[in-house]
Order: structure tokens, then sequence, then C-alpha cells
């Protein structure tokens, strides 16, 4: 590598890292918030066979999943304007990261759902639970629990889409590294920098769920340790 | 205290219960028993409104309702007075062994945890599982999660309490822990309806037995009389298996 790449890269680290942290990741763990609320509203409407609401959550999945998704951001950001919405880029793109990924969670909680054992709910009813306090108390943490690999494939894979936000203008870490490109010419390298940034961030993400995954199971803390304890002696 | 009047219903052209009356009286253990197949589970998903009937009358001592068109707050009000042990257990996973004991009790009872709590520990120790307390179900033996499931029930303290094969899911060799529970809530004087294969059970605690068949309840009558000396043919066969 000669020294103006060197150099390049080195001064660039920190102008990527940056709006990263500051824009891609918030835009990243927002547009998630949003379409994991969504995403379980859908999946419970769908479950819990409410006229009307079910069918309207089966043609939103429909529609989300079927249509690409910058699509559905330009059409949030360049089209809503055209019947009077403005809406700014940064939030625009949560929105439509946001209903976008509820499509797919919902599908994920919804499989989750259904993979619970009747018998689960069937028991809350007869200690006198109703089907809405039954689901909240006892159906839906375990779906979470069934969920939440799916939903942390989400995550990572929103993670990555958040680089489209760069298209309706957003400054986020995608935005940046094109406009160093366009200033210096040197796509390959910054772009492999960039791309190693997302992986760190991924890879972070990637740790962050084996973590929350060796927690989220219901052992009480004496079999855990336990566990711990014979996988430390295996290792010697 | 709790009877049932012409409980009808069918699985699409199946009809499994074709007119059954049972009556349960304070303090009575009865064991139902008859062969695999004819409606046993049916019958109490029936009474607790599990599935819905088709056609039968419940009452309450004098609270009567139509069990086929059972309204929601009828349906909640009646399930107050009962509690159903399951085959398969069905506690919930997400919860320790505690704190199943206590869910019916602070969330639909609306009681304070201390109470709860102290209510929740009796229980426990009534069928020796307090040592397990802070356990979560995945962790338990199935004659551990079938006596936790009975605790669950007998918490909330209801006037009868429905079994539907409390130890068919379970090792020959757990059966004995969870049968000394029940016949310790037997000589309580638990009220208890006891669907079982047991006979030696049903004979020793029941006070009645209620043998049903293709449906109908066959015969009925106090337990040792049942067992030991049918009076119908079918009832003869099925016991002599
Ligand atoms: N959900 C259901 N759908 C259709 N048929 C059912 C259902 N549940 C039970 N049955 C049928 O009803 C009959 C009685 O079942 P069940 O009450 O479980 O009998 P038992 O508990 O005495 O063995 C069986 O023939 C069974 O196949
Ligand atoms: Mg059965």
């Amino acid at each position: 590598m000669s020294d103006r790449v060197f150099e390049i890269v080195t001064s660039s680290f920190m102008k990527l890292l940056i709006p990263g942290i500051t824009v891609t990741i918030p835009l990243t763990i927002l547009s998630f918030l949003l379409s994991l609320v969504l995403g379980l509203l859908l999946a419970v409407s769908q479950t819990a066979n409410i006229k009307g609401l079910k069918q309207f959550s089966v043609f939103y999945i429909w529609i989300f999943r079927g249509t690409p998704l910058i699509v559905q951001l330009f059409i949030i950001f360049h089209g809503l304007p055209t019947i009077g919405i403005y809406i700014e880029a940064f939030w625009a793109a949560i929105i439509a990261f946001g209903l976008n990924l509820a499509a797919y969670n919902a599908e994920a909680i919804r499989a989750a759902i259904l993979a619970i054992p009747e018998g689960q709910l069937e028991a809350a009813y007869m200690i006198g639970l109703s089907y809405p306090i039954a689901m909240i108390r006892i159906v839906l943490p375990q779906a979470f629990q069934i969920a939440f690999p799916s939903l942390f494939n989400n995550l990572i894979s929103l993670l990555k889409d958040t680089s489209l936000a760069s298209s309706i203008t957003v400054v986020e870490m995608f935005a940046v590294v094109q406009q160093i490109t366009g200033r210096t010419y040197e796509y390959f390298a910054l772009y492999l920098e960039v791309a190693f940034i997302y992986l760190i961030f991924s890879t972070l993400l990637t740790f962050l769920q084996s973590y929350l995954e060796k927690k989220f199971v219901w052992k009480s803390d004496a079999t855990k340790e336990e566990k711990r304890g014979r996988r430390r002696a295996m290792l010697g | 205290m709790l009877e049932i009047i012409g409980l009808k219903k069918s699985y699409g052209d199946n009809e499994i219960l074709k007119g059954i009356d049972f009556k349960v009286d304070k303090g009575e253990v009865i064991a139902v028993i008859g062969p695999s197949g004819s409606g046993k589970t049916t019958l109490l998903r029936c009474i607790s409104f599990l599935s819905n009937s088709d056609e039968g009358i419940m009452r309450l001592d004098d609270y009567e309702c139509d069990m086929k068109s059972a309204t929601k707050s009828e349906v909640s009000h009646l399930r107050e007075n009962m509690g159903f042990v399951f085959q398969s257990f069905n506690l919930f996973r997400n919860m320790t062994v505690i704190k199943n004991v206590m869910e019916g009790l602070i969330t639909a009872r609306k009681m304070d945890k201390k109470e709860a709590k102290e209510i929740a520990l009796e229980m426990l120790e009534k069928v020796g599982m307090l040592e397990k307390k802070d356990s979560y179900p995945d962790e338990l033996s199935g004659g551990q999660s079938q006596r936790v499931a009975i605790a669950r029930a007998v918490a909330l303290n209801p006037r009868v309490i429905l079994f539907d094969e409390p130890t068919s899911a379970l090792d020959p060799e757990l059966t004995g822990e969870v049968l000394d529970v029940m016949k310790k809530l037997a000589d309580e004087g638990t009220t208890m309806v006891v669907v079982t294969h047991e006979m030696g059970f049903a004979r020793d605690v029941a006070s009645r037995v209620v043998f049903m068949a293709d449906g109908y309840i066959v015969e009925e009558g106090p337990a040792k009389e049942v067992i030991d000396n049918p009076r119908e043919e079918r009832t003869r066969q099925f016991l002599s298996r």
C-alpha cells in the first residue's frame, strides 16, 4: 500500500466510525424498536384471530415482504411529499426500515407463538387468567425466547441495510464513505474499510446475541453454575 | 354441589359424549374410569369449558348455566371454583416453581405478593416440593412437575379439582409420589374428579367410581362395589383386561 493510501485510510477511520456510531447505530436501534413493536402487534393480531385485523396483518406482510426495501424508502421520502407529507430523511428512513422489518419480525414471532403448546394457555385459563393476560404473562415471554435468534438475525440484517439510507440523503456511514471516495478516488481501500467497520458492528452484535441467549434460559442459577463448572472442568 | 345434566359433545360427525349426567358432592372423590377413547378427557374439558359443549346444563349450587352458550363471565365465574391438573402438567416454563403456584393468586386473584408467597410455600410444603421452589419446570422430573401442578391448582382453593390421568405421563416408579399427594388431599376432604387408570387408587381412595364407555356413563357407584362386583357386562370386560 502506498503512503498516500495508508494516509487516507487511517485519516478516514474516525471520519467513518463517528457517523457509524452517531447515525448508523441510532438508525438501527430506533428502526428495530419500531419493527419489534409493530411486528408483535401484527403477529398477535393473527394468532388472536381478531376479525379484520388478521386480514390486515396478512395484507401488510404481503406488501412489505413483496416489494423492495429501497422502493419503500423512496415512496416514503420522495413519494409522500407529493401528497403533502414531508418527513425528514432520518425519520423517513426509520419509518421505512421499521415498517419493512416489522413484516419479517411478525413472521418470526407468529411462528414462535404457534410453537407454544396449547396446554400453556389452557393451564393459564384454569388459574383464572384471561386470554390477553395469559398471552402477556405466559405465552409471549416463551415465544420471545423462541423467536430471539430470528429477531437477532433480522437486527443484523437491518444494521447492514441502513446503508440504503444514504440514497435518501441520510449522512450515515456509507454516505460518508461515498463523500470521501468522491474526493480521493480510493474506492477499493475505502470500501474495504467501511465493510470492515460494518463487520465490527455486526460481530459485536453477534457476541451480544450469544451472551443474551445464555442469560435467557429458564434454568435456576444453581443449574447454570453447575453447567459452567462442568464446562470449566472439561476445559481442564 | 356441581352437577352436569345432559351433556353432549361431538367432534364433526363423531359424537363423543352422548348425554352425560354427572354430579359431584362436597368432599367426594370420584374416579372416572373407562377404555381409552371413551370420552373421559372430553368430559373434563367440557366441564372446565376448555372445549365447548353442544348441549348440557351446569349447576353449581344455585347457579345454573347453559354449557353451550356460556358467556365469558359465566365461564370465568365457574372456573374460579375449579382446578385442573393436566396429564402433561403444563407448568409455565418461564416461571420458577414458586412463581407457578403464585401466578393465579397474584395475577387473577389480585392478592398481595407476601400473602401469595406464604400460601405458595404452604402448598409446596404439602406436596413435598419446597426444596425445589426456585427451580424451573425444565429442571424437574415428571413426578415433581405434577406435584407442583397440583400445588398450583390447590393454592387457589377451588371447590373441586379435575384431574386428567395425572400419572399416565409418568415413569412407573414416579406414579407413587403423585398418588400419595392426591391421597393426602382426599384425606383432607378435597373434592376431586379423577380420570385414572390406576385401579388401586380408584378402589382405595375414591368414594365413587364412574365407568364410561362409548360416550355414556355405563355404571357408577361406590368404588369398591363397582370395582369388585361390577353389575354391567361392559364394566366387567373392562376391569378384567
Ligand atoms: N380435538 C379433537 N378433535 C377430534 N376428535 C377428538 C378431539 N379430541 C378428542 N377426540 C376424539 O374423541 C374421542 C374421545 O377422546 P378422549 O376424550 O380423549 O378419550 P379418553 O380421554 O377417554 O381416552 C376419541 O375418539 C378422540 O379421537
Ligand atoms: Mg384422556
